[in-house]
Order: C-alpha cells, then sequence, then structure tokens
C-alpha cells in the first residue's frame, strides 16, 4: 500500500519500457512514468540497501545540520541588528513533558511547612540531635558487600557498622534504638551483590526500601580521589512531590546538617525519572591564568594575562543509583505494617508520570 | 492516563464528606451537581499543629443539630458543628482515676457519638470512649460545661481488656452494643446500659501444622443494620472473620485477603455485604453470607487504608489513608468516582448524609418547579436552624466580652434582613408557577406562615434575650427541636409532591 501511495504522489516522469509492463499489470494507473525512488526496507539486497540508508542518513544530517546553522546565523544577524532574537528551541524530553501531578509541593504551601515541621525528622533537621547511624546487612554478606559498606561508612560521618549475626532486623532496631541511634541502614546482598538498601529511621519510622543497582566502587572509578573525614555538603536534586520531599528529608537526615566548607567534600542524590542517583565528589577552585591575544591593532601581538578561577571535580567513589520500592510507616514491620506508599504495577500507567 | 483522577471518573454525586487528619485539621469536602462530579475542598478548619493531631472522629449524622466529635492526640475531646466548624465544646479527657499526664501513654483510640438524641435537653451529645488499654467509658457533655475546660465525669466506665492493647470498637446500629478488638484480645460484645460483657470470641483452632496465632483483631464492625449478633472483623493475619454470637465463639466464616493486615472494615446497609481496605492500600468488598470475594476496587491507591465509610443512601464509599487522597467509590461498578488530594496523612472520614445538593443552585435557579420549591424551603427551614445555632454561639460569646455586643447587633439586624428577602423570593416564585394545583398553595401558605411564625418566635426569643439570660438556654432549643418536626413533616410533604 505504502508503495502504490508513493506512486500517486510522484507521477512525473519518463519510462516508457516500464510502463507497458505495468500497464499489462494494473491497468488503473497508466499515466506513471517514473518511479520514485523505494524506500531502503523495500530493497532485497542488503549492501544495496545499507548503501540507500546511509545515504538517506547522511542527507538528513547535513539538512538537519544546515538548519541549525541558519537558525544560529538569523539569531546573530538578529542580535546583531539589536533585534528581537528567536527563542531558542528546547527540545522534549520525558522530564519536561511530565503529567501534570497534584502532589508537587509549591513553595507557597503552608501546610507543607507545618507538615514538615511535624515529621519525624525534624528534629535531626533543625540540629536538636546529631545524626547517629547504624550501618549493617544481611545475614550473608560477602562479595562486594563489605567493600560498599566500607565506602559507605568514610561517606557518612557518625556511621557505626554492627554485625548482623543471626539476630532479626527487629530486634536491631530495638537494640539501634536503645543506643540513640537516629537511623538504621541495611545493606541486602544477593549473590554476592548488593541489590537493596533499607533506611530506617528511629525512633518512630518511615521505613523506606530501595532497589540499589550501578553499583561502581572507588577502586574501580578511574582517577579517582579518596575522601577526607570533614562533614560533607549535601546536594538534593529534583524532590519535588510530596512524597518526594519525604524521601529527601529521610535522605538529609542521614547527614549531619553543619557541613565543613573546607573539606570541600559534597555528596549529590540526584533524583530524575523516580531514579535516586548518588555520587560523592571533592571540588577544588583554582586560580588560573589564562593568555588573551589583544584584538586591536595598535597592541597586535601583545598578550595579555588573565585571572580565571575555576572549578575542579575528582569524583571518589562509590557510585550507584536507587529506587524506591517502598516507603512504609512505623519502623520495619513487614507482616502488620502500614504502608504509606507501595509501588504497584497498575500506578504504572505512563513512562510520562514520576512519584518523586 | 493523569494522575488527576477526577478527570477520567465518571462523575460524583452530590456529597459531602468530612476528613480529619494528622496535622490536627478538618477539611470539607463537597461535590455539588454544578460542576457536575467534581469533589473539591471546601472548608478547613483549625490550625496545623501536630500535637493535636486527631486520632479519631465520629458524626452524630442527624437531620437536626448533628454534632461532629474529635480526639486529639493530646488528650481533648471536642464537639464541633460539622455544619460551620464551630466548637460547641472541649474539653481534657482523663479518667477520674487518673492524672492528666497518663494521656500520653493511654491515647484514645475508639470515639463513637450517639446518634439517637438524648432526652434531656441539657446534653450537647452522649459518647462513648475507649483508651488503648482498653478503659471504656460512656460521658455526655453538658451544655452549661462547655465553657469551662474541666473534665467531664463519665456516667459509665469498665474495663474491656486487662491485656493487650485494644486497636478498634465500633457501636450496632441500635446503639446499645459495642464490640472491642485489638492487639492481644479477642473480639468482645458488650452491653452498653449495663456495661456487662455478653460475649467473647474464642481463637480459631490451630491449623494443619499445629501452629496457633495469636489473636489480632485490626478493624471490625456490625454486619446488619437491625442485627447485633452478627459481627466482621478483620485480624493483622490478613483474615476477614464472621462471628455470630447467638450460635458459637469460633468464627463462623473466615476468608483470607492477599498479604497485608486488614486496617479497615465497613459494613453494608444490605446486610451481608463488607468493605475491607488493607496495609497496602488494597480495597475489597466481600459478601460475608458466602465469604466470597466479590471484586477489588482499582484505582493507583498506594497507602494504607485508614478509614471506610459507606453513604447510607447512595451506593458509595469514601475511603482515605496515608496516601493523603479522599477517594469516592461507586459500590456497583466498583469504579472511582473521584479523588480529592489533602496534602497530610489522613486518620478518618465521615459522610454527612444530610447534604442538600442544591443548597449552591438555590439562587441560581429562576424559575424552579414545584417540588425544587419545597425542597427549598426545607432548606430555608435549615438554614434558619443553623442561624440559630449562631445566635445561641453568638449570645454565648456575648455573655463572655460584651465589647463585641454591638457589632454582632448589626449582623443580626442583617441576617434578618435577608431572611425577609428570602422570604419574597419564595412569594415570587410560587407566582410564577402556574401550573400548581389550589391545595397545595393554601399547603404553601401555611408553610409560609409557620415558617414567618419561627421567625418571629426568634425575634422574641432574641428579645428575651437581651431581657433575660436564664431563658435563653432553654427558648431556642424548643424552637429548633418544633422546627426540626416541621422539617421532617415538609420533607414529607415534598416527597408526596414528587411522587404527584
Amino acid at each position: 500500500m505504502a508503495r502504490e501511495d508513493r506512486k500517486r504522489r510522484q507521477p512525473d516522469g519518463d519510462e516508457a519500457a516500464d510502463e507497458g509492463e505495468r500497464r499489462g499489470r494494473r491497468d488503473k494507473r497508466p499515466k506513471e512514468e517514473k518511479p520514485a525512488p523505494p524506500l531502503p526496507s523495500e530493497i532485497r539486497n542488503k549492501e544495496k540497501r545499507s548503501e540507500v540508508y546511509a545515504k538517506l542518513k547522511r542527507e538528513k544530517k547535513a539538512q538537519k545540520r544546515r538548519l541549525g546553522r541558519e537558525r544560529g546565523q538569523a539569531a546573530q544577524r538578529a542580535a546583531e541588528l539589536g533585534e528581537e532574537v528567536p527563542e531558542k528551541q528546547v527540545p522534549r524530553t520525558i522530564e519536561n513533558t511530565r503529567e501534570p501531578d497534584e502532589t508537587v509541593c509549591r513553595p507557597d504551601d503552608q501546610e507543607l511547612f507545618a507538615g514538615n515541621d511535624a515529621d519525624e525528622f525534624n528534629a535531626v533537621l533543625k540540629q536538636v540531635v546529631t545524626p547517629k547511624v547504624l550501618i549493617t546487612t544481611c545475614r550473608f554478606n560477602s562479595g562486594r558487600g563489605p567493600a560498599f559498606i566500607k565506602e559507605l561508612m568514610q561517606v557518612i560521618p557518625n556511621a557505626q557498622y554492627v554485625n548482623r549475626g543471626t539476630y532479626d532486623l527487629k530486634k536491631i532496631v530495638e537494640y539501634a534504638n536503645n543506643r540513640e541511634f537516629t537511623s538504621v541502614m541495611v545493606v541486602h546482598t544477593n549473590r554476592r551483590e548488593p541489590d537493596a538498601l533499607l533506611i530506617i529511621n528511629l525512633p518512630e519510622g518511615p521505613t523506606a526500601h530501595f532497589k540499589l543497582s550501578k553499583l561502581v566502587l572507588r577502586k574501580d572509578i578511574k582517577n579517582h580521589g579518596n575522601p577526607t573525614s570533614h562533614k560533607p555538603e549535601l546536594v538534593l536534586n529534583n524532590f519535588t512531590t510530596r512524597l518526594g520531599h519525604r524521601v529527601g528529608r529521610m535522605i538529609q537526615s542521614l547527614f549531619p546538617q553543619d557541613p565543613n566548607f573546607r573539606g570541600r567534600r559534597v555528596v549529590t542524590f540526584h533524583n530524575q525519572r523516580d531514579y535516586i542517583f548518588f555520587r560523592h565528589h571533592r571540588y577544588i577552585f583554582e586560580e588560573k591564568e589564562k593568555k588573551i591575544v589583544s584584538k586591536d591593532k595598535k597592541s597586535k601581538g601583545e598578550t595579555k594575562t588573565e585571572k580565571q578561577i575555576n572549578c575542579r571535580l575528582q569524583e571518589c567513589g562509590p557510585r550507584f543509583t536507587l529506587k524506591l520500592l517502598t516507603l512504609q510507616h512505623g519502623t520495619f514491620d513487614t507482616k502488620s505494617g502500614e504502608y504509606e506508599w507501595v509501588h504497584k504495577p497498575d500506578l504504572d500507567t505512563s513512562r510520562r508520570r514520576f512519584f518523586l | 492516563m493523569p494522575r488527576i483522577t477526577s478527570v477520567e471518573s465518571p462523575g460524583c454525586p452530590p456529597l459531602r464528606a468530612i476528613t480529619t487528619d494528622i496535622l490536627g485539621l478538618i477539611k470539607v469536602v463537597e461535590a455539588r451537581t454544578r460542576p457536575a462530579g467534581v469533589a473539591k475542598v471546601v472548608e478547613t478548619w483549625g490550625e496545623p499543629d501536630a500535637s493535636r493531631a486527631i486520632l479519631v472522629a465520629s458524626l452524630a449524622d442527624r437531620a437536626v443539630d448533628p454534632v461532629l466529635a474529635v480526639a486529639r492526640k493530646n488528650g481533648v475531646v471536642e464537639l464541633l458543628n460539622p455544619l460551620n466548624g464551630d466548637a460547641l465544646a472541649a474539653f481534657k479527657f482523663s479518667r477520674t482515676d487518673q492524672t492528666v499526664g497518663a494521656v500520653e501513654n493511654d491515647p484514645l483510640v475508639a470515639l463513637h457519638l450517639f446518634r439517637k438524641h438524648a432526652p434531656d435537653l441539657t446534653t450537647l451529645g452522649t459518647f462513648l470512649a475507649c483508651t488503648e488499654k482498653g478503659k471504656a467509658s460512656v460521658r455526655s457533655v453538658a451544655k452549661e460545661n462547655t465553657a469551662s475546660d474541666s473534665d467531664v465525669g463519665p456516667s459509665s466506665t469498665w474495663d474491656v481488656c486487662n491485656k493487650g492493647t485494644l486497636q478498634f470498637s465500633s457501636v450496632d446500629a441500635g446503639e446499645n452494643y459495642a464490640m472491642f478488638g485489638g492487639n492481644g484480645m479477642e473480639v468482645n460484645l458488650w452491653d452498653i446500659t449495663s456495661c456487662s460483657k455478653m460475649w467473647s470470641a474464642k481463637s480459631p483452632r490451630a491449623n494443619n501444622v499445629g501452629i496457633f496465632t495469636k489473636p489480632w483483631f485490626t478493624a471490625g464492625t456490625f454486619l446488619c443494620k437491625d442485627d447485633h449478633r452478627k459481627i466482621v472483623a478483620g485480624t493483622n493475619n490478613h483474615q476477614v472473620r464472621l462471628y455470630d454470637t447467638a450460635s458459637q465463639r469460633r468464627p463462623v466464616v473466615s476468608v483470607d485477603f492477599r498479604e497485608s493486615p486488614i486496617k479497615a472494615v465497613a459494613g453494608d446497609p444490605d446486610g451481608h455485604t463488607v468493605y475491607i481496605g488493607t496495609g497496602t492500600g488494597d480495597l475489597a468488598s466481600f459478601d460475608m453470607r458466602t465469604g466470597k470475594l466479590l471484586g477489588c476496587y482499582v484505582g493507583k491507591c498506594s497507602g494504607s487504608i485508614r478509614s471506610i465509610v459507606r453513604h447510607p443512601e447512595l451506593p458509595l464509599i469514601a475511603s482515605c489513608g496515608l496516601d493523603s487522597y479522599l477517594r469516592i467509590w461507586d459500590t456497583n461498578t466498583r469504579q472511582p468516582l473521584s479523588a480529592v488530594y489533602l496534602k497530610q496523612h489522613l486518620m478518618t472520614v465521615v459522610i454527612d448524609s444530610h447534604f442538600s445538593a442544591e443548597e449552591s443552585e438555590e439562587t441560581k435557579s429562576k424559575q424552579p418547579d414545584s417540588s425544587m420549591v419545597a425542597e427549598a424551603a426545607v432548606r430555608r427551614e435549615k438554614k434558619k436552624k443553623k442561624n440559630v445555632f449562631v445566635e445561641e454561639d453568638e449570645e454565648g460569646t456575648q455573655m463572655v466580652d460584651p465589647d463585641d455586643c454591638d457589632a454582632e447587633a448589626v449582623r443580626k439586624e442583617k441576617k434578618k434582613k435577608k431572611k425577609k428577602t428570602v422570604t419574597e423570593d419564595d412569594e415570587e416564585t410560587q407566582m410564577v408557577d402556574p401550573d400548581e394545583g389550589d391545595a397545595e398553595t393554601v399547603r404553601k401558605v401555611k408553610k409560609k406562615k409557620k415558617n414567618r411564625r419561627v421567625a418571629e418566635d426568634e425575634e422574641g426569643t432574641q428579645m428575651a434575650d437581651l431581657n433575660d439570660s436564664d431563658a435563653e438556654m432553654y427558648a431556642p432549643k424548643r424552637i429548633k427541636s418544633e422546627s426540626g418536626e416541621r422539617s421532617k413533616g415538609t420533607k414529607k410533604k415534598s416527597k408526596k409532591q414528587q411522587v404527584a
């Protein structure tokens, strides 16, 4: 059908020999003279097909570049003439075409602030209590698990590792409560590979269960740095909805709220499409002398040096990705716990719907 | 599909629901006929304060003089007017044999405000309250007591259990029996009037492996309206059980539902259907005669369900919980009708079934038909009742601070004017209707006269109030009750008219 349509669109040309044959086959279209170039997918010969396809791609790419150049030139011309610069085109992505969501927090929402003041993390975030984190594992911890925990201990100040042994998690929560820990983190490994992270806020919950993936340890990062023991700065990106705020505040309550800025250490939790990306960096501001060749004709060949400050980043692992599976009200209790949010398959109605 | 389910919902019938949340806010959600099918928050009462979080709420859902009772985290029980949110009474709840500081250790978990009107005119309401440790008590709030912050003495009190923690209580439709259940205690049935235990359940036998499960009941309700002997209870290990107190102590029917504890159970007026909500946000209905699952309510509900209410007349239920949404479902099709985002973790929802939908349209409709006029008259009477309420309150405040007197007097005058205009409107609309028979118009005129009489009475009482402070406590009350009867009468009339 597609072929017929194309032929109908381009009836002009001169190819008589072919025409007679075609007329023999189908009498309905007598005046077709030139066949349009066939679609690459219709060519049976693979070599030929790929050739035609490559050519098409090349043309498309060239056209795109040309259009871009024209747009750029038009903008430049407009800027020179002092006219209004045409608006820059913004590509449509899944993030900026996200479905509207009524649970997204607005900055003028007084109820949100009141709710924040009332929640379980408030004592830590208002610096009434210093955070103290207990890190433990699942019962069988091996492979990359111990190494991951070692690095996690360096990331989170005031963290303490406790052997899991054969204790129930509820017992460990009780133990941590008695020793005034503010959070418990449990690294779960499966087949010697960390695959889940459980964060329990104490004493009254909530409990968040994350899927952990894409773990890269420090030694596997190229040109990695080694972190100092300063209190890190914390960057939380894109936690927009009410649930996102809650998760963000929960993560925030793991870290002390008074960073040592001299330490120049940053811990980032970046949320994008409900995946939370963890990165750990050191940064440095450097003063650099930059040579500038002046364009004036009088001082030709004369070079000026200008001091410029630029920032350099160095990653010092680990690097991993979290995805929220459940958020449970209260401390860890899978049997009689109430969930504030559970990921269910019927929630996934669209690719453009996000919860954090 | 968008996340805002109100877009895709087929529309919600006129409805008024009141929700309470953990910040101590009371939010009123209304759906009206215009714009059709969209429920939204119309009012919010209270200031956000976590220490005043509302644990339980109960509504005495009456046509006349409804009362909403809420129990707060700091041990205060408040009685409110559910129509305008005015506090009628607030007092610190504590037992006589306890110190006030014990409230934190022993919070209220169940509250039931009796719907039956108290026979004497001095009480605002009577309620059954039960704390976590199983101390149940019936108290009545007197009107004299409203101003004072003191405790109200219980009229009767008893211990439901001596071990375990109580988690729910439910009172049957006749309000003579109450059931209790909780962690580590079996379901109990108590006679409220004599404060005696009538029946208690017995755990089911150990299963075939010999494992015996500890009783842990999380929710329960009476199955039928007119039968207090059938009890439905939900357990923590995701079972729905039907007990027949007349026949045996072990459950008659026991059904498993999914994997998470059952957190809310509500009965249906048809006498055999129950609605259950679980800790992971699953909502389903069961036919308890057979124990069969009728169907699940699917609609992107992702947080634990704390409370389910069934509308007494319309075929719909409202559910709310930790996902901060109030959802309204059709029970026939099991489709979501509307979802309202209320920002906080919600504790309870109650439905005000006497909400008249056309209240908003009253001013808009230019040529109402006969039934509409009749209904409007009923509504006006209701409004007057409200006015009486307000005036009463105002008088109360007058007693307290005489500085505001002038402003209030002005307001009263305005109200009177309004009333007059309303009656005029009534006349006009009658003039417009040409189809009506003579008999009806006569009836209407009578009604109008009645209305006028009520208005006169009110004015009279107001005059009396200014002169005599003792009479004021009783006089408006009488009118209220009278007008209530009248409103019932007119309602019947209007129904007849509709039939005709």
